[in-house]
C-alpha cells in the first residue's frame, strides 16, 4: 500500500487513503479465510490434543468406562516405575549412538561425495546411499530381520566367513538394542549426508581460495572454513536427529518386539503399550508428557549452545 | 540447488596440484574406502531381499546368500497379488488413496495458509503464525493418545478418516512455504492489485505457480509420509480389509509365519518399487526437496 501512495499524486493519494480501511478489512477477511482450514486442523489435532493431554494427566481412564480423578497422582507413579527407568536408558543409549553415527557418518559421506569424480560415480553412490532413506521403516525392519537372524541369517554368516562367532543380534538383551541402532543409522544415514551436502555446497569458494592462499592444507581447510561455515546445517541436522531418535517405534516394535524382557523397548513403545495395551490413558499421558518436556528442552537448550558456537554467515 | 547438487560445484578443491604428502593419499583412501564400503552396505539388504524374493520358496533360506538374482521364481508375485486370503492390490489401493488425499489436502492447507502468513496484513497474524511455530516443537508421540480418544469420539476408529483427518495439515509445511511465499517479489502482488486481481486470484494463478520447488519437496515428504506410515494404521485400522502396506507387511510376517520368507519379500518388493520407479525418476527433485526442507528449517 505505501508504495501506491506515495507514487500517486495528491488527488489520488487521497482518494486511496479514503479506500484503504476498506482494502485493509477485505484483506484482513482474505486473511483469516485462508488460514482457517490449516488452523482448523492445527486446532483440532495438535492444541486440542495437548490441552487434553495435560488434563489426562490427573485422570484414570482405560477408553471404556468414564474417566475419573486419579486418587493416586499419576505423576507421583512415575517416580516409582523402575521400567521406565530401564525404557528411558534405552532410549538415551539409542539416541546417543544413533545421532553420534548418522551425524558422523552423514558428515564424512558429504565430504567424500563433494569432491570432483565422473558423475555417473556420483550418482550410483548417491543414489544408493539415500535410497533407505525413502523405503518404510517397518516394512525394512522385516528384512533386517531376517537378516539378522541367529541361525541362518545373512549377516552372521557373512562374520562367519572372517572367521567370527555368530551373534545374537536380536535374541540377546546385549545386542538387541545394537541392533536396533545399526538399523537405524542404515537408515536414516543417507539423509543426514543429503543435508550436509547441501550445507557444504552453500560454502563460497572463495573461503576455500583464500584458505589455500594463505597456506592451509587440506585438513586445516577443512577444520577452519569447512566446520565453521558447516555448523549451522550440523546444528540443525543434529537437533532433528536427537527429535526424531527420541521417538523411534516402527523400528524396535518389527525388529525387537523391544524384547528380550525390556532390553530394547524405547519411550514411545512405552507409551504406546501403557496406552493402548494397559489401556492406562492417564499414566501413559503422565509418561508422554515426560517425553514432551524433555524434546522441548533439548531443542531450547541446542538453541541456547547454537548461539554460542554456530557461526552463521 | 540442483545445479550445484549435480555439478559439484567445487566447494571442494580436488586434488591439490603438486607434491601431496602419504597423508593425503591415507586421507583420500579412507575417504572413499568409507564411501564405496558404505553404499555396498546400503544397498546390500535391497539386492539381497530382490535375490530372495525370486527364489523358490523352498530354497529361500539356504546360505550362501544371493546379492544377485540367481533363480527367477516369479510365481512368488503372482502369489502374494492373487492370494484369496491377503488381498495384495487392495492394500495398494487403500495406501495410494490415502497418501493422495493427504498429500493434496496438506498442499492445499499449507499453501493458503503459508500465502496468507507471508503476504496478507490482519491482526492476530504474527500470534497465529507463532501457533503454528510452537507446534512445530510439538512431538506426534505426544499427541497420540488424545488424539486416539478424539478419533474414537467422533467414531472414526477402522476407517480410513482416521488417517486423513489428523493429517490435512502440518505446521512445517505452513512454515515452509510461508517462506517462501515471503521470498517472491512485491512488485507481482502490487500489479496484480492494481489491476484488480481478488486475493484468491494472487494466490492460486500467480503466487502458487511461482512456489514450485518447495511445493513439490512438501508434496513429495508428505506423500512418503503417509505411505510409510506405520504407528496409524497400528492404532486406527482393525479390518484386513483397510489396511495399508506398511502394517500389511508386519501382519504378514506373522501370518505367514517363518516358513515362507520369499514371499514376504516379494510382497515387501511391491510395497518399495513405486517408490523406488519415483525416486529413480525424479531423484533430483526428492534429493533438492530433502536439502530445500532440511537446511531452510
Amino acid at each position: 500500500m505505501a508504495t501506491v501512495d506515495l507514487s500517486a499524486p495528491r488527488g489520488l493519494r487521497q482518494r486511496v487513503s479514503i479506500v484503504h480501511w476498506g482494502i485493509a478489512s477485505r484483506e484482513a477477511l482474505a486473511g483469516y479465510l485462508f488460514t482457517v482450514p490449516a488452523l482448523v486442523g492445527l486446532l483440532g489435532f495438535t492444541a486440542l490434543p495437548i490441552i487434553a493431554s495435560l488434563v489426562l494427566i490427573f485422570l484414570n481412564y482405560d477408553l471404556l468406562t468414564p474417566p475419573t480423578w486419579a486418587s493416586e497422582s499419576n505423576i507421583g507413579r512415575l517416580f516409582g516405575d523402575a521400567r521406565l527407568l530401564v525404557v528411558y536408558r534405552n532410549t538415551v543409549q539409542l539416541v546417543v549412538g544413533a545421532t553420534f553415527l548418522n551425524n558422523v557418518l552423514g558428515l564424512l559421506l558429504a565430504v567424500g561425495l563433494n569432491r570432483s569424480m565422473p558423475w555417473i560415480l556420483r550418482y550410483l553412490l548417491r543414489t544408493s546411499i539415500f535410497f533407505p532413506v525413502l523405503t518404510t521403516t517397518a516394512s525394512l525392519a522385516v528384512v533386517w530381520r531376517y537378516l539378522l537372524t541367529q541361525d541362518r541369517g545373512v549377516v552372521n554368516f557373512l562374520l562367519g566367513q572372517i572367521g567370527m562367532d555368530p551373534v545374537p543380534w536380536l535374541s540377546s538383551s546385549r545386542w538387541a538394542l545394537i541392533s536396533a541402532m545399526i538399523y537405524d543409522v542404515w537408515k536414516s544415514c543417507g539423509f543426514l549426508m543429503v543435508i550436509y551436502l547441501a550445507g557444504l555446497q552453500g560454502i563460497p569458494a572463495v573461503y576455500y581460495e583464500a584458505a589455500r592462499i594463505d597456506g592451509a592444507g587440506r585438513f586445516q581447510q577443512f577444520r577452519n572454513v569447512t566446520l565453521p561455515l558447516i555448523s549451522p546445517t550440523a546444528f540443525f541436522a543434529i537437533v532433528i536427529s536427537l527429535i526424531g531418535a527420541f521417538q523411534i517405534f516402527d523400528n524396535v516394535w518389527v525388529l525387537t518386539s523391544g524384547g528380550p524382557g525390556d532390553a530394547s523397548r524405547t519411550i514411545a513403545m512405552y507409551i504406546y503399550e501403557k496406552a493402548f495395551r494397559g489401556f492406562e490413558m492417564g499414566y501413559a499421558s503422565a509418561v508422554s508428557f515426560t517425553l514432551f518436556m524433555v524434546l522441548i528442552s533439548l531443542t531450547l537448550l541446542q538453541f541456547w549452545v547454537a548461539r554460542r558456537w554456530v557461526h552463521y554467515e | 540447488m540442483a545445479a550445484t547438487l549435480s555439478n559439484n560445484g567445487e566447494s571442494a578443491p580436488a586434488g591439490r596440484r603438486a607434491g601431496h604428502s602419504p597423508w593425503y593419499y591415507l586421507r583420500e583412501s579412507v575417504l572413499w574406502v568409507l564411501l564405496v564400503g558404505i553404499a555396498l552396505i546400503e544397498i546390500a539388504p535391497l539386492t539381497w531381499m530382490f535375490s530372495t524374493s525370486l527364489r523358490d520358496p523352498k530354497n529361500s533360506f539356504d546360505l550362501p546368500p544371493d546379492f544377485w538374482p540367481t533363480a527367477f521364481h516369479w510365481q512368488n508375485y503372482l502369489t502374494v497379488i492373487t492370494s484369496p486370503d491377503i488381498q495384495f492390490l487392495l492394500f495398494f489401493w487403500n495406501s495410494l488413496k490415502i497418501a493422495l488425499i493427504v498429500t493434496g489436502a496438506q498442499l492445499l492447507t499449507c499453501s493458503m495458509a503459508g500465502f496468507a502468513f507471508g503476504r496478507l496484513q490482519f491482526k492476530g497474524r504474527d500470534f497465529l503464525f507463532g501457533l503454528f511455530l510452537a507446534s512445530l516443537m510439538v512431538p506426534a508421540t505426544v499427541t497420540l493418545i488424545p488424539s486416539f480418544i478424539l478419533i474414537k469420539e467422533m467414531e472414526l476408529i477402522n476407517t480410513h478418516w482416521a488417517l486423513i483427518l489428523p493429517s490435512i495439515t502440518s505446521a512445517f509445511g505452513v512454515f515452509l512455504l510461508r517462506q517462501h511465499f515471503k521470498s517472491l517479489p512485491e512488485e507481482l502482488i502490487n500489479a496484480a492489485k492494481i489491476d484488480g486481481a481478488t486475493y484468491f486470484r494472487i494466490y492460486w494463478q500467480i503466487l502458487l505457480p511461482l512456489t514450485g520447488p518447495a511445493l513439490s519437496a512438501l508434496g513429495i515428504f508428505t506423500f512418503l509420509g503417509s505411505w510409510n506410515n506405520f504407528v496409524g494404521p497400528l492404532l486406527f485400522l482393525r479390518d484386513w480389509d483397510l489396511y495399508t502396506f506398511p502394517i500389511a507387511i508386519a501382519t504378514l510376517r506373522g501370518y505367514m509365519g517363518s516358513g515362507n520368507q520369499s514371499e514376504v519379500l516379494a510382497g515387501i518388493m511391491i510395497s518399495i518399487f513405486p517408490i523406488l520407479v519415483f525416486f529413480l525418476f525424479a531423484q533430483r527433485w526428492i534429493v533438492q526437496g530433502a536439502s530445500i526442507t532440511g537446511v531452510k528449517g
